[in-house]
């Protein structure tokens, strides 16, 4: 039996979770929110803390825990592992189940992918964007535990970024990382996203810069992308950041043709940011007058 | 306090305490209408011993090194060299560092280049190149060693004055080569940022590599580096406008006609520190169809571009205090003198003016060449 | 207050890496840019609590005496480090939990640990996660910020640009992705000085062997299919424009 542990804080990734589940066996999936079109056996529970992920744990001795790479997984996922001494995989992107499980890993900052056979039982902490969330979709089953152990660790308060428009939400996004050199050149993005109706967004060395708000990242760190398409100008493609990348269609410039960004682009542009936009923004005005 | 006053004392010859207080310095200094201390204050709040209120008005970091000042003060107090740098390395020991410029530092530290590339990837615009650039290391011997520096190696615009630079060596079958892999940052701007360690560090690491091979004469670029290895290094090395000078003649035979009205841009550390004003003006206006303009601040009175010193990597710095950066005053006199040109001396320049244009709307109006890529398209044939 | 700061060494990508099927070759090592975070948020945390820092560098045996576990070391030292530990695993491994059982023993004097959530080369777990989970410590991820108002409160990211403040017991460890101050800059001769004066104590420990977890390759991801455009501004920009229209963009 597999147990997944569905993210609390970035509840869409949990569906990929259960994507993943479904193909790897029986499963239940363990949350600390309402999820009504989760597929197939839910326990909710009312808070998720690692005492609580060791009681079910202890209680379903499951072949396989799944988590996510998203903040409350990689907490959770590691001290179980640290209780249990059961073996623990993370930045996984394929998982097969056998005898052992097969699992592969990116690592080395996306450069290197890694096969791994990884005896019963195990935890897995998976990268987001590899199983389609869909598949997670359909009616629950949900079972209430009343499990409320407290926890050495208290969230005592949220504090959000201030007001601004929802990149995760935006149909097409222009996204400017280091390779746009200078703090002026946002603006170039900004009117490429205004021409092509989209909003502007960045790479996490932009944002602290302060060249764009903390609101408009993209990445680990900040926001996922699903929209139609993501263009990426002057970003190297981080492990960090691609994770935030899920839009349908990537669209990449960057001066390094081996720059990893390449590696999730449907289009590549071998060209200089700052060289390639001013002409293309002119080309795009002539078509809209 | 002590270690301040030393380093004062070496940089200065002693001098730094010789000041008349006259304010020439900040009345020629391009941030000195914005910087809460022009250097005739900072060597007054240093004899008052009020070195921390220079520190913390972050004053010592608006600076483009520009050596205007040094270059006008009637005292001869080296400023540039001296009471800026000195209060830096103040700064850097007390873990005060302006945060790009922190990691450009660390990157030179770890890999001699500010960029966090691989040293292995030092060549890499040789390799664009449809014929071999050779290296040192096979080559041995060569007359002439040609240094891109970091940015003429790495940085995506300057590259391409490096390729034209190494383009118009193999047109005058010059004998040359590169160190490649076994170049590293000469570390002008290190020095000029205070980091001394790092800077003689560079420098012992560099000359260890040239002591390897022969060669008659160094040929760079990159103003700062060639500032450095003359002045610092004490090799014999020209810059580029230098050289090209002097194969003027065979050049004239081979060039074609131009169609610009050019206007020359005097770097800091090509002009005011090492005093080349006419060799590259010689050469531009050598150029058959070239209208030359000049600048209505040239030569001694040229406006930096803002990067010298470590300026590249102190914008954010800058911003505090300027609105405008000098690149942007820049090339609105290049417009206001009717220029469509701006030929610079230092690869440093051409970024800068490139995004001034940028910023200022200019940049379907006016482009920046290299004098080397100048020449290239006059031989080329425009 | 007792705080601990985790270093350890990683293959440097930017010098680049051999990919061979059953092992990666690094041509170097740098200090792990996570660990240089969390040890730059726990010189910050000494600074706000008074407290006595003890920066301990983790490293193979083979690797005990690299120039980067030194510069490491002499990073902290410069910084401000009150004691430095080296220790030593006798066997190299891939397995984190192998790591936190190895180390486990020597981290039971700290109130607050300090570790880069992950580091480059992991693909195994987690140190500070699962060193807590040994311990039985607190742990938080995903550290931003530490303040103390007699209790630890920890910032947290939570996605989104969204942080989270978190009351967290003694001890803990925190597994740090950004210190709330940029990596400060040690010039060179302050480094040197370190490296000259840094006394380091070092242990030499036993790595467990847990097995469970077995490599069978390391490769290269394959480039999928992309349509990779070159050529001129002019050429790019007509053809991005077409790419544009193809979706309906413009």
């Amino acid at each position: 039996m597999i147990l997944v542990f569905g993210e609390e804080f970035e509840r869409d990734v949990t569906y990929e979770l259960v994507a993943l589940a479904k193909r790897l066996g029986d499963y239940k999936v363990v949350v600390s929110e309402d999820f009504d079109d989760i597929d197939g056996d839910v326990i909710r529970v009312e808070r998720l803390n690692w005492k609580v992920v060791k009681e079910l744990h202890d209680r379903f001795k499951p072949e396989g825990v799944l988590f996510a790479n998203a903040p409350s997984g990689m907490d959770l996922a590691p001290k179980l592992a640290g209780i249990t001494g059961i073996p623990m995989v993370t930045n996984v992107i394929k998982l097969e189940n056998g005898d052992r499980f097969k699992a592969t890993s990116l690592t080395y900052g996306g450069k290197v992918l890694v096969d791994l056979e990884v005896d019963k039982p195990s935890i897995f902490v998976v990268n987001r964007g590899y199983y389609d969330p869909n598949e997670g979709r359909g009616t629950p089953k949900v079972e209430r535990l009343d499990l409320d152990f407290e926890d050495d660790v208290e969230l005592i308060e949220v504090v959000k970024p201030e007001e601004d428009v929802d990149i995760s939400k935006a149909e097409v996004v222009v996204s400017v990382g280091r390779g746009i050199g200078d703090e002026s050149n946002i603006e170039l993005a900004k009117e490429l996203a205004e021409l092509l109706n989209g909003v502007v967004a960045g790479s996490r060395p932009i944002i602290d810069q302060g060249w764009l708000p903390k609101s408009r990242q993209v990445g680990r760190s900040g926001k996922t992308v699903t929209g139609k398409v993501y263009i990426a100008l002057g970003i190297s493609g981080a492990t960090e950041h691609v994770e935030g990348v899920k839009a349908k269609n990537v669209i990449a410039v960057n001066t390094d043709r081996d720059a990893p960004i390449f590696r999730i682009a449907k289009v590549g542009v071998v060209a200089d940011v700052n060289e390639l936009l001013p002409v293309l923004i002119e080309k795009l005005r002539e078509i809209k007058s | 306090m002590d270690m301040l006053l030393n380093r004062l004392k070496e940089l200065t010859n002693n001098k730094y305490f010789q000041c008349i207080q006259c304010g020439t310095c900040g009345g020629s200094c391009p941030y000195g209408a914005y910087t809460p201390y022009t250097p005739r204050r900072m060597i007054l709040a240093i004899r008052l011993g009020m070195v921390e209120d220079i520190l913390n008005s972050n004053a010592q970091w608006l600076c483009t090194a520009c050596q205007t000042c040094t270059s006008r003060c009637p005292s001869r107090i080296q400023i540039t060299d001296g009471i800026i740098p000195a209060l830096r390395e103040k700064s850097l020991l007390e873990g005060k560092v302006p945060e790009e410029l922190s990691t450009a530092l660390i990157n030179i530290m770890r890999y001699g280049n500010p960029f966090k590339e691989s040293p292995m990837k030092r060549d890499g615009w040789a390799k664009e190149l449809d014929f071999e650039v050779p290296t040192m290391m096979k080559k041995k011997s060569a007359e002439v060693l040609l240094l891109p520096e970091c940015f003429g190696a790495y940085h995506r615009r300057c590259k391409q004055a490096t390729k034209a630079l190494a383009k118009v060596m193999k047109i005058l079958e010059v004998d040359f080569a590169i160190l490649g892999r076994e170049e590293r940052c000469t570390g002008d701007h290190v020095r000029l940022c205070g980091e001394f360690a790092l800077f003689e560090d560079l420098m012992e690491k560099n000359m260890k590599v040239f002591r390897k091979y022969e060669f008659k004469y160094i040929v760079t670029h990159d103003a700062h580096a060639f500032n450095a290895l003359k002045n610092f290094y004490g090799l014999n090395v020209l810059h580029h406008s230098q050289f090209l000078h002097d194969n003027l003649e065979k050049l004239k035979g081979m060039f074609n006609e131009l169609d610009y009205t050019v206007t020359y841009h005097d770097s800091c550390y090509l002009g005011r520190k090492n005093g080349i004003y006419e060799e590259p003006r010689e050469v531009i206006r050598s150029i058959p169809g070239v209208r030359f303009v000049e600048f209505k601040r040239n030569r001694e009175n040229a406006l930096c571009c803002g990067a010298g010193g470590g300026g590249i990597w102190l914008d954010s710095v800058m911003r505090e205090f300027v609105k405008v950066r000098p690149a942007e005053d820049r090339v609105r006199e290049a417009k206001e003198v009717g220029a469509d040109v701006i030929v610079t001396g230092c690869v440093l320049d051409i970024p800068m003016f490139e995004d001034a244009l940028k910023v200022t709307g200019l940049d379907g109006e006016i482009v920046v060449k290299d004098i080397a890529e100048l020449v290239l398209e006059a031989l080329e044939g425009g | 207050m007792r705080i601990g700061a985790i270093v350890r060494i990683v293959p440097d990508l930017v010098m680049g890496i051999e990919i061979e099927e059953s092992e990666i070759v690094p041509f170097k090592y740098v200090p792990n840019e996570r660990d240089e975070h969390a040890l730059e948020e726990a010189v910050v945390f000494k600074e706000k609590t008074g407290g006595n820092l003890e920066v301990v560098g983790i490293v193979d045996d083979e690797l005990r005496d690299d120039e980067a576990m030194e510069e490491a070391l002499a990073l902290a030292y410069a910084k401000g480090a009150d004691s430095l530990k080296k220790i030593v695993l006798n066997r190299r491994t891939f397995d984190r939990r192998e790591v936190a059982r190895a180390i486990a023993d020597h981290f039971k004097d700290y109130d607050v640990v300090m570790v880069g959530i992950q580091s480059i080369d992991s693909f195994a777990g987690y140190l500070g996660g699962i060193l807590s989970g040994v311990l039985g410590y607190s742990y938080v991820g995903g550290v931003v910020g530490v303040d103390y108002d007699g209790g630890l409160i920890v910032q947290k990211e939570l996605g989104g640009g969204v942080v989270g403040k978190f009351r967290v017991k003694t001890p803990a460890i925190l597994g740090v992705v950004s210190a709330e101050r940029p990596i400060t800059f040690v010039p060179l001769v302050k480094l040197r000085q370190a490296m000259k004066e840094m006394k380091v104590e070092e242990i030499e420990v036993e790595v467990p062997d847990m097995g469970g977890i077995e490599v069978v390759r390391f490769y290269e991801p394959e480039k999928p299919e992309i349509t990779l455009l070159e050529g001129d501004v002019e050429e790019l920009a007509d053809k991005l424009v077409e790419v544009f229209k193809s979706l309906s963009l413009v």
